[in-house]
C-alpha cells in the first residue's frame, strides 16, 4: 500500500459510524460522520461533552476502530491496515497531544523527546539528544531541557508534550484538549505552537477543544452535536493572520513562533 | 544513564522494595549455602587438616569417618607407585568416651604418626603437643568439645571403650578451631588409638600416600583405581569433596536447603513482580503516549525488562556487604560460613534470573497500556 504524501485532503473521514454499549446504555457517538482536513491547516473539533469529539479524533488517528465507515490517510485506508501497519503509520506520520501531559515523571524534558527518536527510529543517543536540544530551544525551553516535570510549569509540560508529539515532523498532528489544564495565557501559547505546525510545517493539525477562544486561532470550525457534524464556516479564520502580541499580552512568556519559522525554513 | 536507571533513581522509594526483596533472596542463598558448606566442611576435617595427597582405604567408602579396616599389607600397592615417596598408617573410628561424673559420648579416635612430616597428623598439634601425644594414654581434643565430653582442662581424665574394655585417657592439650559433627574428635598416637579401636593386628583404616610431585596424585589414583577396584582409593581433594557431599545428601540438609532458597526466592519474586508491575501501572498513561506515536510494544517491554535487570543488579549488589557482615557475626558465635566465589556466582546468577523472571511477569501490565484511555 502506498502513501500519498502530496494530497491536498490528506485525512479524509466517510460515513464514520461509532457506538458504544448495547442495549439502554448504547449510545451513538458518531453517525455516520464525514470529515475532510486539509493539509497546512488547523481544524477545531467542538462540541458539548460526550458529544462524540474525541471518539472522531480517535477514529481519525488510528486509535479507535470505527464500527463502519472509511478513514483514508494519505491515500491509505487506515482501517484495512493490519494492526502493525497501523501502528508504523503512526509512528511515521502521527503526533499526538493529550490533556494531561503525560510526560515521565522521572525523565527531564529532553529525555522524554529523546525517548521518541530512539525507541522510534532507533536513532543514535547524539542524534536524539541534538533533534531535542533543537525542538526544545524552538519551544522556548532550550535553558529548561535538564528540568524533570516536576519542576516546570503546566505550561511548560504542555510544550514538552507538543515536541514530543513535533520531534518525528509529522504529517498529521492530534490534540486532544491541549488547553483544558492550562490558563489562556499558557493555552494560547500551546495553539499557537499547533498553528505553526501546521501553517509553517504544512502539517494537518486537529484540535478537540470546547473553549471557545481557540476559534479565532483555527482554519477551520467543526461542531459535533449528538454524534452528527457541521462544519461552521463563519468561524473559521483561514489564512488570516494573528496579532500574536496583542492577544498574548505575557511579555514574560514570549511565543517561540519566530524561532520556529526560522527552524522551518 | 539509561531511562530505566534514570527512572529507578528518581523514583527509588517506589522500587525500595523490589531491591530488597532481591537482596534478601541473595543473602538468604549466599549465607544458608556459605553455613551449610562450613558445617559439612567439617566432616572432611581430617583430610583438609592434614598433608597426604593419596587417600586408601576399604572398597566404597562413603565418607572419611566411615571408613574399615583395611589390611596394612596393601600400602605396597602404593609404595610400588614410582610417583609416591612415602606411605603412613592412619587409624580412625568411633568409640564411646565416659564421663567421669557419668555418661556417655560417642567420640571419634583418629591416631597417627606424630613426626614432624607425618602425613595423617593435623597441622593444630604442635611440636610440644606431639611429644605429650607419644605417651601412652595422651589424648588432645578441641577446646570446643570440653564441655561436651564432660572435662575441665588439660590434664583431666576420661575413660575410652575399647576391644579389652575401657582404658584411662588423659587430656595433655587443646586444639582450637576442629570441630566435629558426629562426635568429638580425639588425637592420638598410633598405640593409643589400637586400644581403643576394634581391629586385628596389621590393619588399618586409611593408607596415606605423598608424591614427588603432587600434581601426580591424579594420575597415581587413576591408575589405582583400575589396577585395584577391592579397594577405594582417592586424592585428598576428591575424597574430601566426597566426603562432605555425603554428608549434604544423606542427611537431606541439601533438600532442605533447596526448599528454603526456593521459598525466599519465590517471596523475592513475588515481591518484585509487585514492585514492577506498579511501577508500570503507575506509568500506564506515559507509556500510552508512546503507543499512540506508534512506538513498539516491545520496546517498552525492553524497558521493563532492564528495570527488572537493575533492580536484580542493585539488589545483589546490597546483599554482599550483608553477607559478609552476618558471615562476620556467624564466625563470632562460632558458626563457619565458607563462601568461595563460585557459591557467590552462583547466588548472583540464580538471584539475577529470579529479577528478570519477574520482570516478564510485569510485562503483563504493559498489557493495559491502551492509547484511547488518553482520551476524554
Amino acid at each position: 500500500m502506498m502513501v500519498d504524501p502530496t494530497s491536498e485532503r490528506p485525512l479524509l473521514g466517510r460515513q464514520l459510524t461509532r457506538v458504544f454499549g448495547e442495549g439502554e446504555m448504547r449510545t451513538t457517538a458518531l453517525n455516520e460522520v464525514s470529515i475532510e482536513l486539509e493539509r497546512g491547516q488547523v481544524a477545531l473539533l467542538m462540541g458539548p461533552s460526550g458529544s462524540g469529539k474525541s471518539t472522531l479524533l480517535a477514529v481519525l488517528s488510528g486509535l479507535l476502530q470505527p464500527d463502519s465507515g472509511q478513514v483514508m490517510a494519505l491515500g491509505q485506508d487506515l482501517w484495512k491496515m493490519a494492526e502493525i501497519q497501523r501502528e508504523r503509520f503512526r509512528l511515521k506520520h502521527c503526533g499526538f497531544i493529550f490533556q494531561g501531559y503525560n510526560l515521565f515523571a522521572a525523565l527531564t524534558a529532553r529525555q522524554q523527546l529523546e525517548m521518541v527518536v530512539r525507541w522510534g527510529e532507533g536513532g543514535s543517543a547524539k542524534e536524539a539528544r541534538r533533534r531535542a536540544n533543537e525542538m526544545l530551544t524552538l519551544l522556548g525551553l532550550g535553558k529548561k531541557a535538564h528540568l524533570r516535570p516536576s519542576e516546570l510549569s503546566g505550561g511548560e509540560k504542555q510544550r514538552v508534550a507538543i515536541g514530543r508529539a513535533l520531534i518525528k515532523d509529522p504529517e498529521f498532528c492530534f490534540a486532544d484538549e491541549p488547553t483544558s489544564a492550562l490558563d489562556w495565557a499558557h493555552g494560547e501559547q500551546v495553539i499557537e505552537l499547533l498553528r505553526n505546525a501546521a501553517h509553517e510545517r504544512n502539517a494537518t493539525v486537529l484540535i478537540v477543544a470546547h473553549d471557545a477562544r481557540i476559534i479565532p486561532y483555527v482554519d477551520r470550525v467543526y461542531n459535533l452535536e449528538d454524534g452528527c457534524l457541521h462544519e461552521n464556516e463563519e468561524e473559521g479564520r483561514a489564512e488570516e493572520p494573528h496579532d500574536h502580541t496583542g492577544r498574548n499580552g505575557n511579555a514574560s512568556a514570549p511565543l517561540p513562533q519566530h524561532t520556529l519559522r526560522r527552524f522551518l525554513q | 544513564m539509561s531511562y530505566s536507571l534514570a527512572t529507578l533513581w528518581y523514583e527509588r522509594s517506589r522500587y525500595l522494595p523490589g531491591v530488597l526483596a532481591v537482596a534478601f533472596s541473595s543473602l538468604l542463598i549466599a549465607l544458608q549455602c556459605g553455613l551449610l558448606l562450613g558445617l559439612f566442611s567439617i566432616t572432611s576435617l581430617p583430610i583438609d587438616h592434614t598433608h597426604a595427597d593419596i587417600w586408601m582405604g576399604a572398597p566404597k567408602v562413603l565418607s572419611v569417618d566411615l571408613g574399615e579396616s583395611i589390611r596394612e599389607s596393601i600400602s605396597a600397592r602404593l609404595e610400588n607407585q614410582p610417583e609416591v615417596t612415602r606411605t603412613e598408617m592412619f587409624l580412625q573410628g568411633f568409640s564411646y568416651w565416659a564421663k567421669p561424673a557419668g555418661g556417655r559420648e560417642l567420640c571419634m579416635i583418629i591416631g597417627s604418626n606424630l613426626g614432624d612430616n607425618a602425613l595423617g597428623r593435623v597441622d593444630a598439634l604442635d611440636p610440644d603437643l606431639r611429644s605429650k601425644l607419644s605417651e601412652p594414654g595422651a589424648v588432645v581434643i578441641d577446646d570446643s568439645d570440653v564441655g561436651r565430653l564432660g572435662m575441665k582442662g588439660v590434664g583431666d581424665t576420661a575413660e575410652i571403650a575399647g576391644p579389652k574394655g575401657p582404658r584411662t585417657v588423659r587430656v595433655v592439650g587443646l586444639t582450637h578451631g576442629l570441630k566435629s559433627l558426629a562426635g568429638p574428635y580425639v588425637f592420638c598416637s598410633h598405640g593409643t588409638a589400637r586400644e581403643h579401636l576394634t581391629m586385628l593386628e596389621g590393619q588399618t583404616t586409611y593408607v596415606l600416600g605423598k608424591c614427588r610431585n603432587p600434581a601426580d596424585a591424579e594420575t597415581v589414583v587413576k591408575r589405582l583405581k583400575e589396577q585395584y577396584p577391592d579397594q577405594s582409593t582417592f586424592t585428598s581433594a576428591e575424597f574430601s569433596y566426597r566426603s562432605r557431599m555425603h554428608w549434604l545428601t544423606k542427611t537431606k540438609a541439601g533438600i532442605a536447603l533447596g526448599y528454603a532458597a526456593a521459598l525466599g526466592l519465590l517471596v523475592g519474586a513475588v515481591v518484585t513482580y509487585q514492585t514492577l508491575s506498579a511501577a508500570v501501572k503507575g506509568s500506564l498513561r506515559e507509556y500510552a503516549v508512546l503507543r499512540a506515536l506508534g512506538i513498539p510494544r516491545w520496546r517498552m517491554a525492553l524497558a521493563v525488562m532492564a528495570q527488572s535487570f537493575w533492580v536484580g543488579v542493585i539488589g545483589v549488589g546490597l546483599s554482599f556487604p550483608a553477607v559478609y557482615a552476618l558471615a562476620f557475626v556467624a564466625a563470632s558465635m562460632g558458626l563457619d560460613v565458607i563462601l568461595p566465589w563460585q557459591l557467590l556466582v552462583m547466588a548472583t546468577g540464580v538471584t539475577l534470573t529470579m529479577a528478570l523472571l519477574s520482570g516478564l511477569l510485569a510485562l503483563r501490565t504493559l498489557r493495559q497500556v491502551e492509547p484511547a484511555m488518553l482520551l476524554r
